[in-house]
């Protein structure tokens, strides 16, 4: 079973004063991987200036944007076409022994490979006080609390746009108890890493037309390393394995390493910005 | 007629010697408890320094005020000034400079030039294993936590090749003189160490102050570290480079060492840039110049990794190049150092060394580490706890100087307190003995007299493809203030030229 998504993208900037020069980056090419491919994308900006692709430094395609030009205002659509292979998420059978499967995450060599993913950053670490919110049963599998955490976030935030900012901590998002994919994403990482579960933070794409939450930005998803498994998908916005519906573009420790959008602008001044995503369903087969 | 003048010559310069020797070194005070790099314990003038002590005693202190402001406005005029961050009216000043130079004989010159290279050369190693697979993490050689917790750990370098395998290309080896006479390691800068320009300059003045002297040594020559970097820096040119374009980039005019940045581009006879000169196109980089683009292929960086290319890094940085980064992992351009090489200069790191050298050269360490005793360790906890007050006591996770206790200053109850912290919380603590840094006779304007000050030594090391360079001197930082152990400028340090005595 296969599903074309159609995705479109667009960021319009507008600045209060004249820009004499400016890049930027776009982190928002789904990657090609084994559940799904990017068939052909576009990109074009009103200033009709070229742009190039590169990657970031985690090795995620980029596209760029140099304008040769001074501008109040600029605005850029992307458009993807990507299939997603339809694969089952619960394809793999639990291990019998749940001690041993978690003592799998105490071996020392794992740590080492996957200390990327298990390390606190500035946007998944917790204060003391927060640290023990969710301890995992030992006699549950790393799967099984892993889906429990999933779980758990989703019914312990509420979805709730604008109450909270790319720069709002843990502390006050578990405090609240509010906020947006980004933020159910961080405290998963934080609390799986906490359990010394590998997870990552994912950006892309999702298809709303079952009624997920996700506003009509790009989404926010976490993987976590499941031992002789691998990485696998988990959506605590929407209490999900990430599916069909999840469009991957890239990974990182947190936010950080994923923001869709850099830029570097030499103007003063204030500036605003409007992103769009559409994620259209072209057919089934 | 013609031999007895020749005696009465030679007799009365060694009665004017004697006189005037008096009056340069009557005052100087010796502490027999730490280590006088010309005096021995009997006060005897070590003999290399023999010629210089004379030479020195044939002025008098008048001769030295005047000797002295020359050599001031020698810096003032060469434009060798720096200003203190923080300060309210920051005002250019000199690094202040000391007119008695510090003289390295070839036996010791040549532990301190071995014992450079062999760190550097580890500490690349280190790097690259860390980079990519991680041996000495695997095989428990070093902990985890050392890079885990690092700030300046940067997983973008993850399996990145740097052009030639080399991460650290220039290294700042702090080593200092125990009362033992053995020289130690207190650090190793691998990030932008700074301070070869003053070890160039300090020749030139002293040079132009006192050019006699240098008749007297067979001094190495100290001019050639810009020639050797370039020529270095070669050697690591990205693949498919004939002849490399090589520049330095430097924040600014406002940095502390701009000076030096402008220096070391001169004398290499590069461009000196600033990340507004240059851009990046389709991952190249490439120089604004009036004649049009030109691609740059070196970059001798000092700047801060994080503030090298705004798209990967800070964003709100202005000094960098936005691409820069990308362009540096698809290999089309070399950094000098490698970012990330900060992950390993850290304290915690330095406890290792002696481990990092034996991991990975199978040598055992040339210049000695200060003895670093890990208190998660049993014995080792139970020999700090007895030798509190003999020991320094630091945080493993403290940068800064935050959280250390010295403890010949501690008071009775404070060394209680001290032992009950890290009895309670013995991993998060290591103690090193106290090192008395020695001392070197120094030239101290108010008091118009030498006097005893503490010093150290900065080597520099450059790491090429298959090659390295240490320049045969060094900074001897001064602390000027008496007792006073940092040498740091900011701290109100000087300096000294340093002698390597050729053969």
């Amino acid at each position: 079973m296969y599903q074309e998504y159609s995705i479109k993208y667009s960021a319009k900037n507008r600045y209060e004063t004249l820009v004499n020069d400016a890049y930027w980056q776009f982190l928002i090419i789904p990657e090609d991987n084994k559940s799904q491919q990017l068939v052909s994308w576009e990109f074009a900006n009103s200033l009709n200036d070229i742009h190039q692709t590169s990657i970031n430094g985690f090795g995620f395609k980029t596209i760029r944007v140099h304008p040769g030009q001074k501008f109040n205002e600029i605005s850029f659509e992307a458009s993807f076409t990507v299939i997603k292979k339809e694969v089952n998420p619960f394809d793999f059978s639990l291990p019998q022994d749940s001690t041993a499967d978690c003592a799998k995450l105490d071996d020392l060599n794992f740590q080492i490979d996957f200390e990327p993913f298990l390390r606190k950053t500035r946007f998944t670490s917790l204060s003391e006080s927060y640290t023990n919110i969710f301890p995992f049963d030992r006699d549950k599998t790393i799967f099984e609390n892993i889906q429990s955490l999933n779980k758990w976030i989703s019914k312990y935030l509420s979805f709730q746009p604008g109450v909270t900012d790319v720069n709002t901590p843990l502390d006050t998002i578990i405090k609240e108890k509010q906020g947006v994919c980004q933020d159910f994403t961080h405290l998963f990482c934080a609390l799986a890493r906490k359990n010394k579960v590998p997870a990552r933070y994912v950006s892309g794409y999702l298809h709303q037309g079952h009624g997920y939450f996700g506003d009509s930005q790009m989404h926010a998803w976490a993987e976590a390393y499941i031992p002789d498994v691998g990485w696998l998908g988990f959506d605590p916005t929407n209490n999900l394995l990430a599916n069909t519906n999840h469009v991957k573009v890239c990974h990182g420790k947190d936010y950080t390493d994923c923001s869709p959008l850099k830029g570097v602008v030499y103007a003063p001044g204030e500036n605003t910005t409007i992103h769009s995503v559409k994620v259209l369903s072209e057919q089934q087969q | 007629m013609v031999r007895s003048v020749e005696n009465r010559y030679i007799k009365g310069k060694e009665n004017s010697m004697d006189n005037l020797e008096n009056q340069i070194f009557a005052s100087y005070q010796r502490n027999p408890d730490l280590f006088d790099e010309i005096f021995d314990e009997n006060g005897v003038v070590k003999d290399v320094y023999k010629t210089l002590f004379n030479l020195y005693g044939g002025h008098s202190i008048q001769d030295y005020v005047r000797l002295n402001e020359k050599a001031k406005s020698s810096f003032f005029n060469q434009g060798i000034t720096f200003q203190v961050y923080g300060e309210k009216d920051a005002k250019e000043k000199i690094f202040p400079f000391d007119l008695f130079p510090r003289i390295i004989d070839t036996a010791e010159w040549d532990i301190i030039e071995r014992g450079s290279i062999q760190r550097s050369r580890a500490l690349n190693l280190f790097l690259w294993d860390i980079y990519h697979d991680k041996k000495i993490l695997k095989q428990g050689i070093v902990p985890l936590e050392l890079v885990s917790s690092s700030d300046n750990y940067l997983h973008q370098m993850m399996n990145v090749n740097p052009p030639g395998g080399i991460y650290n290309h220039i290294s700042g080896t702090d080593v200092i003189k125990h009362t033992d006479g053995n020289y130690y390691v207190l650090e190793d800068n691998i990030r932008c160490p700074s301070g070869v320009s003053y070890v160039i300059c300090n020749r030139t003045a002293l040079k132009r102050a006192l050019f006699g002297v240098f008749n007297h040594y067979q001094t190495h020559t100290v001019t050639n570290y810009a020639e050797n970097l370039l020529d270095l820096l070669e050697t690591v040119k990205p693949k498919g480079i004939d002849i490399p374009n090589t520049v330095v980039i430097t924040p600014g005019m406002y940095n502390s060492a701009f000076y030096e940045h402008s220096y070391l581009a001169k004398t290499m006879g590069v461009e000196l840039v600033e990340g507004r000169d240059l851009f990046v196109e389709n991952d190249f980089v490439y120089m604004k110049t009036i004649q049009g683009p030109e691609r740059v292929d070196v970059i001798y960086r000092r700047i801060d990794d994080l503030f090298i290319d705004p798209l990967e890094f800070r964003p709100d940085s202005a000094l960098g190049v936005p691409g820069l980064f990308a362009a540096y992992k698809k290999g089309n351009v070399t950094l000098a150092n490698a970012p990330g090489t900060g992950v390993a200069d850290d304290k915690a790191v330095y406890t290792y060394m002696p481990e990092i050298i034996k991991y990975y050269l199978d040598e055992e360490p040339i210049i000695k580490n200060v003895h670093t005793y890990h208190c998660s360790r049993p014995d080792e906890l139970k020999y700090v706890l007895e030798h509190i007050s003999e020991l320094v006591i630091k945080p493993v996770d403290e940068a800064g100087g935050y959280g250390i206790s010295i403890g010949n200053r501690l008071s009775k109850e404070e060394v209680e307190e001290v032992k009950k912290q890290v009895a309670q919380n013995p991993r998060k603590y290591v103690a090193q003995p106290i090192m008395s840094l020695s001392v070197h006779p120094t030239y101290i304007d108010e008091n118009e007299s030498f006097e005893q000050r503490h010093i150290d030594l900065r080597t520099f090391t450059v790491l090429g493809k298959d090659r390295e360079f240490v320049l045969k001197g060094g900074l001897t930082r001064v602390a000027l203030k008496k007792g006073n152990l940092i040498v740091n400028s900011s701290q109100g340090g000087g300096s000294k030229d340093t002698w390597v005595l050729k053969d």
